[in-house]
């Protein structure tokens, strides 16, 4: 088999997840084996722009610039991937959509903000079609090689459709909620091995919520804990802004 | 009775019974997480046990059926280039309760059912139990006696009854037999010590009593009745769908079966994970039907194959009574208010024919 042509490209983000793909150890150079890596800025000088089977892309799309930029990766990939929670769905930089876009730019760039056109923060999909989702923030690296595997092979992933509960569940963490702590892995999309619990931390919420979250029933949960709606919204928000785009 | 032996463990012994015995092969056993959760793992001493414990979060399940689990490892190569496998580490474990028990006894019969489980049956071979008797309720959660789980009903190798300053063991196979000869801290139980568990047990049975007001023998006609009972509709707008209920459910067994190539394509693995009847994928298929779309025929489906399918089935309950499902929801949806509710409405039932 010819060895796919791989671009890796960033848009808004903190490049975090390329450098969990360059942290991979041992994984790394089987799937660098098994790919052909031709332009990836974090690693490599060299441009390739030409036809591509899988482009890889990490970050959100936040102005104009960025909107040409990938459609332009787009027509020339096979196949796209968006890695990251920036890329996924919007992530942290969504929370520019809570303000208005004049006053961000004053506050970011002063006088001259007028140079710098910005528009609402996207997730790559809101701007063209992706094929392959890998959440997180950072992504979680053995759902990425699952990821690249099926890419490879041609076949669809599909991410956990069901809360970060279940794999909590199954490492037998002590639930958030026994601590009295607020956690948002009941809505959250799981998929990620439940990794910040298994650190001792909560679930913020970086993967996107699950399909079909029973809304009321998680407002009652709210409820008997005593946690105010509002402080799961901005909980919620911190990553996931974007949801109201679509 | 034949099989009926009993030997006494002085509790100052117990440190060095512990110690003995995991260095006899791994040893399992309750020890405490903080916040009143309990999980089974690896022991060395006896300090680290939990003697007094809450059901764990997870069942013994999780040795007996592990979360993930290699079946196959095959090449794509031309042909069936493929070889079975079963992952197995011999084990012991200590101080499961009655309800635990009941639930390998469950899960026994669901994987010896034709065609046979190999890899489930093999790995069981392999595990000693150890009972440890509830001399009073863990909380308010249990429900074991409405389901015959809460005295010792089989399902072990030794089965230990805490009695004050002493255990006494009841001695049910030869593996129980041969830990008790090699470890050699054991003494023969006399008639005093056999007065000592009679007046333990004529104590439990004072305190345990059916948990919801309904003769266990009555449960699968309320359940035949039940289908479309206004309980469904309200767990549908209270349920969360996170599947903890049947996770940490010690008699619980769905599994997915999955294909995983290693990146170069060319080897891979087939391999079992745990799956839940409560999660929106489970039922759904090709073309995107689901066909228990609504949470509350999810739940409905949850309480059925407790109560109603495995004794058509297996003649028996699949609920053990731990409470595990209720401890965990998030949505305090709990079994024996279910039940209650059940109940409550098939009696609505009656008396509306009679009026
Ligand atoms: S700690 Fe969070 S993710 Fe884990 S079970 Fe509790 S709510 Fe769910
Ligand atoms: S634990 Fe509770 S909320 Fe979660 S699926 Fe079970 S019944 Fe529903
Ligand atoms: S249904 Fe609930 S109480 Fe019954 S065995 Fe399962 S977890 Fe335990």
């Amino acid at each position: 088999m010819k060895k796919p042509k791989v671009g890796i490209f960033d848009f808004a983000c903190c490049e975090g997840c390329q450098l969990q793909i360059a942290n991979m150890g041992e994984d790394v150079l089987s799937v660098l084996g098994s790919i052909d890596v031709l332009e990836w800025r974090e690693v490599m000088s060299e441009k390739w722009g030409k036809k591509l089977d899988i482009a890889i892309i990490e970050g959100s799309i936040t102005d104009p610039h960025a909107v040409k930029r990938i459609k332009q990766i787009r027509k020339k990939a096979k196949i796209l991937i968006a890695i990251g929670s920036c890329a996924t769905i919007g992530g942290v930089n969504g929370m520019k959509n809570n303000f208005g876009l004049d006053d961000i730019r004053k506050y970011v760039y002063g006088d001259s903000y007028r140079f710098f056109p910005t528009e609402l923060t996207k997730a790559v999909h809101q701007v063209v079609k992706v094929d392959y989702f890998v959440h997180g923030c950072p992504m979680y690296i053995p759902e990425f090689v699952a990821l690249i595997k099926a890419a490879l092979q041609g076949i669809p992933y599909y991410p956990p459709d069901y809360p970060v509960c279940v794999e909590c569940k199954l490492n037998e963490n002590v639930c958030m909620y026994d601590r009295q702590v607020t956690c948002l892995g009941p809505v959250t999309r799981a998929g990620c091995n439940s990794w910040c619990i298994n650190n001792g931390n909560i679930c913020y919420g970086c993967r996107g919520m699950v399909s079909n979250p029973n809304e009321k029933g998680a407002q009652d949960v709210l409820a008997k804990y005593n946690i105010p709606m509002e402080l799961i919204l901005n909980k919620m928000n911190m990553y996931n802004k974007c949801r109201e785009l679509t | 009775m034949e099989d009926m032996q009993y030997v006494i463990l002085k509790k100052e012994r117990f440190n060095d019974f512990i110690s003995r015995l995991s260095k006899m092969q791994k040893l399992i056993a309750p020890v405490s997480k903080g916040y009143n959760n309990f999980a089974f793992e690896e022991v060395s001493s006896g300090s680290d046990i939990a003697l007094k414990y809450i059901p764990t979060v997870l069942p013994l399940k999780k040795f007996f059926m592990p979360q993930r689990e290699t079946l196959l490892e095959f090449k794509m190569a031309k042909g069936a280039d493929a070889e079975a496998v079963v992952e197995l580490e011999p084990m012991t474990i200590f101080g499961a309760h009655t309800c635990d028990l009941a639930g390998i006894q469950c899960l026994n019969m669901v994987f010896s059912e034709r065609p046979k489980d190999y890899n489930y049956l093999t790995r069981k071979n392999r595990i000693t139990l150890i009972g440890l008797e509830c001399n009073e309720y863990c909380d308010e959660y249990a429900s074991c006696h409405l389901v015959n789980a809460s005295f010792p009903g089989g399902g072990y190798d030794l089965f230990f009854t805490d009695l004050g300053d002493y255990f006494i063991v009841h001695v049910k196979t030869q593996i129980g037999d041969e830990i008790v000869d090699v470890t050699g801290f054991f003494e023969k139980a006399d008639v005093s010590h056999m007065n000592d568990l009679e007046r333990l047990r004529d104590h439990k049975r004072k305190v345990f009593s059916n948990e919801v007001p309904i003769e266990s023998k009555k449960l699968p006609e309320l359940f035949d009745k039940s289908f479309r009972a206004r309980v469904w509709k309200d767990l549908d707008e209270r349920c969360l769908a996170c599947g903890n209920c049947t996770n940490v459910c010690p008699s619980c067994y769905c599994f997915d079966i999955r294909d995983e190539l290693d990146l170069s394509l060319k080897n891979g693995v087939r391999f079992r994970i745990w799956d839940s009847c409560q999660l929106e994928p489970f039922a759904r298929v090709a073309g995107g039907i689901n066909f228990r779309k609504e949470r509350s025929a999810r739940q409905r489906h949850r309480y059925y194959r407790k109560f109603r399918y495995s004794v058509d089935r297996f003649s028996r309950f699949f609920c053990t009574g731990c409470g595990r499902c209720t401890r965990t929801c998030m949505a305090g949806i709990s079994l024996k208010e279910t039940l209650n509710e059940l109940i409550k409405e098939s009696e609505d039932r009656v008396w509306k024919k009679w009026l």
